[in-house]
């Protein structure tokens, strides 16, 4: 698998940091933001392929960042993160065009999986 | 007037209910955050422990095998608090549409305590497929919690199954006691709080059956 640049975005930064630590030990490529903004500047320097984000973060919501990263690059294949049992925020980040989502807390294995069908469907879309 | 103040009182407690989920609801999602952050920290544990080589590390499967009892018990605190928020959002709505299945299953995780403090196992028979009511979920979730209660307090160990299901049009609710004895099933469907349960559910659309059955335990 050809690397990709990932970016996890987080305010838990003691979950974000330590799940980047992981994906790194797996050789993957990753960057952190704790919150909307600061994942929006990643977002337009970096230009990741996939991002992993939380729903529910202070200031811009999870959402709210899906749609200006969807503005940003449509291409990018955003999976959003939900603390809830309930689906309703992944439904919800589905229509606007989130790839898929994740209930926290995540099993790693899952997630890698999902990264790399994220990038899979990227380099479809190109 | 009388109307009116009652009216006022379901409120109040509509509020009250409404007050207590929400704070619950937020609660159980800072607890699964450290729990995503405990099981992240275990499973990096692991992963280092996984890159040291065996005759780095003294008593690597010891370290490993104390890892997967953490990662278990996080598990059980993630399906914990996952039960504990959906019943936390139960005030949402006065009236939904509600599973029968899902609403006894979330149920029977919360009661579980209840039931081993008993030494009775509990358990669960979900239909094959949903069983669609429309009701007030508090309500509903109150009124079976209390005869699973009033069943606990006249039994000791065996097994206790909860047993939705549709029959002939009728919502059902088998409460099923594997070592139910005569005397037992007479003191429970005798009691004024059986009745009244019995009652209350009926009127919503389920009724609820008392049994003793080997086969489901």
């Amino acid at each position: 698998m050809d690397e990709f640049k990932i970016l996890l975005v987080d305010d838990e930064q003691e979950f974000v940091t330590t799940l980047a630590e992981r994906l790194e030990i797996r050789n993957m490529n990753v960057s952190v933001a704790m919150n909307g903004e600061t994942a929006l500047r990643i977002v337009e320097q970096e230009l990741p392929q996939v991002i992993v984000l939380d729903v529910m973060m202070p200031g811009l919501n999870g959402l709210d960042v899906l749609e200006k990263i969807k503005s940003i690059d449509p291409n990018i294949q955003v999976i959003l993160l939900s603390g809830h049992g309930s689906t309703k925020d992944g439904i919800r980040g589905l229509k606007l065009g989130a790839f898929d989502f994740l209930i926290k807390p995540i099993d790693i294995d899952e997630l890698i999986i999902k990264l790399n069908e994220g990038w899979k469907k990227y380099c479809d879309s190109h | 007037m009388k109307d009116g103040k009652n009216i006022v009182i379901a409120i109040n407690n509509q509020n009250v209910l409404a007050f207590f989920g929400k704070i619950t609801a937020s609660m159980t999602h800072e607890i699964k955050n450290v729990l995503a952050i405990i099981q992240e920290t275990s499973g990096l544990i692991e992963d280092i422990v996984n890159m040291s080589d065996t005759a780095d590390l003294k008593n690597k499967e010891r370290f490993i095998s104390s890892l997967e009892r953490i990662q278990a018990q996080i598990q059980r605190g993630i399906h914990i608090t996952s039960n504990l928020n959906r019943f936390a959002h139960s005030p949402d709505n006065e009236q939904e549409q509600i599973d029968l299945n899902d609403l006894i299953q979330q149920l029977s995780s919360l009661v579980t305590r209840f039931a081993h403090l008993k030494k009775v196992k509990l358990m669960t028979v979900p239909a094959d497929s949903p069983l669609m009511i429309q009701a007030n979920s508090v309500h509903l979730q109150m009124l079976i919690f209390n005869a699973i209660e009033i069943v606990l307090q006249h039994i000791e160990s065996g097994t206790l199954t909860l047993i939705p299901i549709q029959e002939n049009e009728q919502l059902k609710m088998h409460i099923n006691y594997d070592l139910m004895t005569d005397e037992q099933f007479n003191c429970i469907s005798g009691c004024e709080a059986w009745s009244a349960i019995q009652k209350n559910l009926l009127g919503i659309g389920i009724h609820i059956v008392l049994s003793s059955n080997p086969r489901h335990s």
